[in-house]
């Protein structure tokens, strides 16, 4: 039973006690949610499963040497298994098997970064590597567009993510060139209208963006990140409604910006330290002690706001960004235990009186609701 | 159209699109075999523990450590291609002259231009006086059974490549050349 079903199962019971919801109407409910498929059947997963493992077996291909062909030969295979790959699709997709055309296109799209690869091999290309990478990336988001296919869309920003990292790591430079090609798939997924797909968009820019301090200006610049995070947090919080009407993302967006701003206050307070100093340098700073602050301030804002909009994601995040927030601290104090305990006690009391502000908030909107 | 020739047509696009990117590989560098100024290079033994990956063997070049004083305005970015001059000494061997960002306009038939890049993305000038440069001509893949064979003669300064350079600085090995005798030549298919 999905975990949807279950929740409805459980309200319906109770609204049925209350009387709310009559007896024909909970089994119209319930037949209804009996008639519901989950989209991912066994063979789907089974199918994607399968052409995932192709790929690899195609690009294990390219360490194995492969001399008794001629390099023609090798090229009239290549090119076969690829145009086979797309020809499945269309066999599959015509006989409404849809789960193995999608297998069918990843397994394609696979053969074609594999064929990448083999044809640099062959002929000894060794430009810029992750130059490779871009081609095999716009290769699956052509596939995604045309055929089009959510799996090549996801195999389009995991190649992006991929590409970004490889260059960076070669290049040590802020990589904008990156953004025109991640626009280009996140619109093809706000065109789906494929939510997934918007999920790995944003997920695909956050690993653009955290590292992205380190690449610009004195190269230490992570104000930008949180500046950047906490823009997209606000804006989804302020324009919540707004954004909802035309797509219901203002949540996810709430929380992707508070994972950002978070990424970019812990890389300042906890990493940068040891990039720049090689060390953690002094245990107490004053940029620290205001950064620290910021960061809990941050964090309970989110969750407060995370309560008054049930977004359950965000506010699990914050938990979360807050436990790690703690522990860096902790660590990092660690070895001094009277400043240790003395920020923790500051820490409690001033959630103690957030706390107790928040009660008082409560009791004085409560009257009013129950007079309403 | 019918919904199934709007699939073939989308699905003809796709794999015909990926086929010309593949294709666009081949074209380019069959056209910078057969058509690109040939060049002779030494071939210099790198550290012998590596020297053979099976049958895939690295070459090192005496142009492959250029001095960074050679630097001619800017310094490129790292991990970003530049131009290596060459030119041919009395002796015929080649070596640097001249390094720039920006591709050199050179017409004496005694120079040539190389693309490279640093050995693996640093900065050009890592204060040590001497780039390391790869040019993508640094690996080849020999006939199975004949690496230590190759590793030996490498070892002995026997070994020389075929190099064609296009106009772009662009490289690719032709053949392999043992006493001055062309051994491997690969087919361009």
């Amino acid at each position: 039973m999905s975990w949807y079903r279950h929740k409805v199962e459980r309200d319906l019971a109770r609204w049925q006690a209350a009387g709310w919801v009559g007896d024909a109407g909970a089994a119209a409910i319930r037949a209804e949610l009996a008639a519901r498929r989950s989209p991912f059947g066994i063979a789907s997963v089974l199918a994607i499963l399968g052409a995932v493992l192709f790929g690899f077996a195609a690009i294990s291909f390219v360490a194995s040497n492969w001399w008794a062909m001629s390099k023609l030969a090798r090229l009239a295979l290549l090119l076969a298994t690829l145009w086979g790959c797309y020809g499945a699709t269309a066999l599959l997709l015509h006989r409404r098997l849809e789960a193995f055309a999608q297998a069918a296109v990843l397994a394609g799209v696979a053969v074609y970064g594999a064929s990448i690869m083999l044809i640099a091999q062959m002929y000894h290309m060794e430009g810029n590597p992750p130059d490779a990478v871009l081609y095999w990336a716009l290769g699956a988001l052509l596939a995604a567009v045309l055929v089009p296919s959510n799996p090549a869309l996801a195999a389009t920003f995991v190649l992006l993510a991929v590409w970004t990292v490889y260059e960076r790591g070669l290049g040590q430079h802020a990589h904008w060139a990156f953004l025109p090609a991640w626009a280009a798939a996140a619109a093809a997924a706000g065109w789906r209208g494929w939510r997934p797909g918007l999920h790995l968009a944003a997920l695909a820019l956050l690993v653009w963006l955290v590292p992205l301090g380190y690449l610009v200006l004195d190269r230490h610049a992570h104000w930008l990140v949180v500046l950047a995070g906490g823009a997209a947090a606000v804006a989804a919080a302020t324009a919540g409604p707004a954004i909802d009407r035309r797509l219901p993302a203002s949540a996810a967006l709430f929380c992707y910006g508070l994972v950002t701003a978070f990424a970019g206050v812990y890389i300042l307070q906890f990493i940068d330290p040891i990039v720049r100093y090689g060390r953690l340098g002094e245990v107490w700073s004053w940029r620290l002690m205001l950064l620290a602050a910021l960061t809990l301030a941050m964090l309970l804002a989110s969750m407060a706001w995370a309560l008054r909009t049930s977004n359950r994601a965000a506010l699990w995040l914050a938990y979360a960004a807050f436990a790690l927030e703690v522990l860096g601290l902790y660590l990092k104090t660690f070895g001094s235990l009277l400043n240790t305990s003395l920020f923790f006690l500051v820490a409690a009391v001033i959630v103690s009186l957030l706390a107790w502000a928040a009660y008082r908030l409560h009791r004085r909107a409560a009257p009013a609701e129950a007079a309403a | 159209m019918t919904p199934l020739r709007r699939l073939l047509l989308s699905l003809a696009v796709v794999a015909l699109a990926q086929t010309a990117v593949l294709a666009g590989m081949v074209a380019d560098r069959t056209q910078l075999l057969r058509a690109g100024r040939e060049i002779v290079l030494p071939v210099v033994p790198v550290d012998p523990r590596d020297l053979f990956r099976g049958e895939y063997v690295r070459l090192g070049y005496d142009i492959g450590r250029v001095p960074t004083r050679l630097l001619d305005g800017p310094a490129p970015a790292r991990n970003a291609a530049f131009y290596v001059v060459l030119e041919r000494k009395a002796d015929g061997a080649w070596s640097p002259v001249k390094v720039s960002a920006a591709m050199p306009a050179e017409t004496s038939p005694e120079r040539i231009v190389l693309k490279g890049r640093t050995m693996h993305g640093g900065p050009f000038d890592d204060g040590g006086g001497t780039a390391w440069v790869r040019y993508g001509i640094e690996s080849y893949f020999v006939p199975e059974g004949r690496g230590l064979e190759l590793e030996k003669l490498a070892r002995d300064r026997r070994i020389s490549t075929l190099v064609a350079v296009d106009s772009g600085g662009n490289a690719a090995i032709k053949g392999l050349l043992i006493d001055g005798q062309l051994q491997y030549e690969k087919p361009l298919f």
